[in-house]
């Protein structure tokens, strides 16, 4: 087995046992969505209006909670040496972390999001770009995130200071995602949007591996 | 010419040198115990010549290669087990054992795992939880890697720790079968008296001078 395929099924492996980082994010947003309605007190044409903000909002928030883990158990049971000390090279193993991550955490939002749409009103013709968006979109988040992990892995409670560091770096994604879904609400094409979503995935792809290898061996000097 | 050469090499913490530089160089069928007080930085040198950090100062080379640019001969010939042992504790023994070696490309078959599993004293452990299992036994996991890996060089910081008197014996027989076969040994240790005997030479490092 490949290096690559051996580091992804193990997380998956992992993640399936440890069970929180799939649920956690889900019940999550769930918990949050439900206090909209309450707090905002309108009808159901406010909350049309406001669910693509929410939704991705939320989406995002919610892949914070578990981007800190992609890395800090590694570091703190050592089996970062794994990957670090052999001639594998690092961005593949971190592409391969990233990977794991996303299908464990990033996968279920976006099948989750339909749900979220529909208590909040969300008009029936945006599912598809809101589903498609986020498919989109979500990878990017742990890849972003992938580089916050490593450089506050040796932290004992990095959480707040990778949400301070990754953020920033998040907020076209947020942009351009709850863009494609506000047009798409609105009868528009969503496409320019959706194109520059996946830019940024593309960028993404093939430059925050090197970044985020860079930063493990940082975090280990 | 020695396989392993080191030349004034020195680790910083801060902005502090940790010791005095030293040197030294290992030819195949050699060992070296490096020891030293508490805190004077023996863990902090093995990881530098595992390859996890960086050296402050020096030169380490491999079969005359320069480490700090050509790494991937050292990987593939060389195997670090530290202090933290690298198990998870969701995977059960087998899969450790296996999934860690196959992340660095070293195709483990079940069988083999199992043997290795029992040569630590870990038999009918195969399918408990790493997490459950008490400290010597995680060590002893880790330690399981030593039997599966066919590389000549070995850096083990304080492998005896943890180990119940058998487990040390099957850990000193298993270190001198590897240094007679021509195998490297890089190791620190606590209870320096029996491996004292045993290696080739020993690296004592003393605090750098402020």
């Amino acid at each position: 087995m490949k290096p690559f395929l051996a580091l992804v099924k193990r997380d998956l492996t992992l993640g399936l046992r440890r069970k929180s980082q799939i649920y956690q994010p889900l019940v999550f947003q769930l918990l949050v969505v439900t206090m909209f309605p309450l707090g905002l007190g309108s009808g159901a044409k406010t909350l049309a209006l406001i669910a693509p903000a929410v939704i991705w909002i939320l989406a995002l928030l919610a892949s914070l909670l578990t981007l800190d883990q992609i890395f800090k158990n590694d570091y703190d049971d050592g089996s970062v040496e794994s990957y670090v000390l052999t001639s594998y090279p690092l961005p593949l193993s971190v592409m391969a972390k990233v990977m794991a991550h996303w299908l464990l955490s990033g996968l279920p939002l976006v099948l989750f999001s339909p749900i979220i749409g529909v208590l909040l009103h969300l008009p029936s013709s945006s599912y598809g770009i809101l589903m498609l968006s986020l498919l989109i979109g979500t990878p990017i988040f742990s890849f972003m995130g992938s580089i916050g992990s490593a450089l506050t892995m040796s932290l004992k409670h990095g959480g707040l200071l990778l949400t301070i560091l990754v953020m920033p770096l998040l907020t076209p994604v947020l942009i351009f995602g709850a863009s494609a879904v506000v047009e798409s609400a609105l009868g528009n094409s969503a496409a320019q949007a959706l194109l520059l979503l996946s830019g940024l995935l593309i960028l993404s792809i093939t430059l925050i591996p090197f970044a985020a290898a860079a930063a493990i061996k940082i975090n280990l000097e | 010419m020695p396989i392993i050469t080191a030349q004034d090499i020195s680790c910083q913490r801060g902005n502090f040198l940790l010791f005095k530089p030293v040197s030294f160089s290992l030819d195949f069928g050699q060992s070296l115990l490096i020891s030293g007080p508490n805190g004077i930085g023996k863990t902090t040198v093995l990881e530098s010549i595992a390859g996890l950090r960086g050296l402050q100062q020096g030169r380490l080379s491999f079969k005359d290669q320069d480490l700090s640019k050509f790494k991937d001969d050292w990987f593939e010939n060389s195997l670090y087990i530290g202090h933290k042992t690298g198990n998870k504790k969701e995977l059960n023994c087998l899969e450790n054992l296996r999934s860690f070696l196959q992340i660095q490309g070293i195709e483990v078959l079940e069988p083999q795992a199992e043997q290795a599993l029992e040569q630590v004293g870990l038999a009918g452990y195969e399918y408990q939880m790493a997490g459950s299992l008490s400290a010597g036994q995680k060590k002893r996991l880790a330690l399981a890697r030593l039997l599966l890996v066919d590389f000549s060089i070995w850096i083990l910081d304080e492998p005896f720790v943890n180990l119940d008197v058998s487990g040390c014996d099957w850990l000193l027989s298993v270190l001198d079968n590897h240094v007679k076969n021509n195998g490297i040994l890089l190791i620190t240790a606590h209870d320096n008296k029996v491996i004292k005997n045993k290696v080739t030479r020993e690296l004592i490092l003393e605090p750098a001078e402020l």
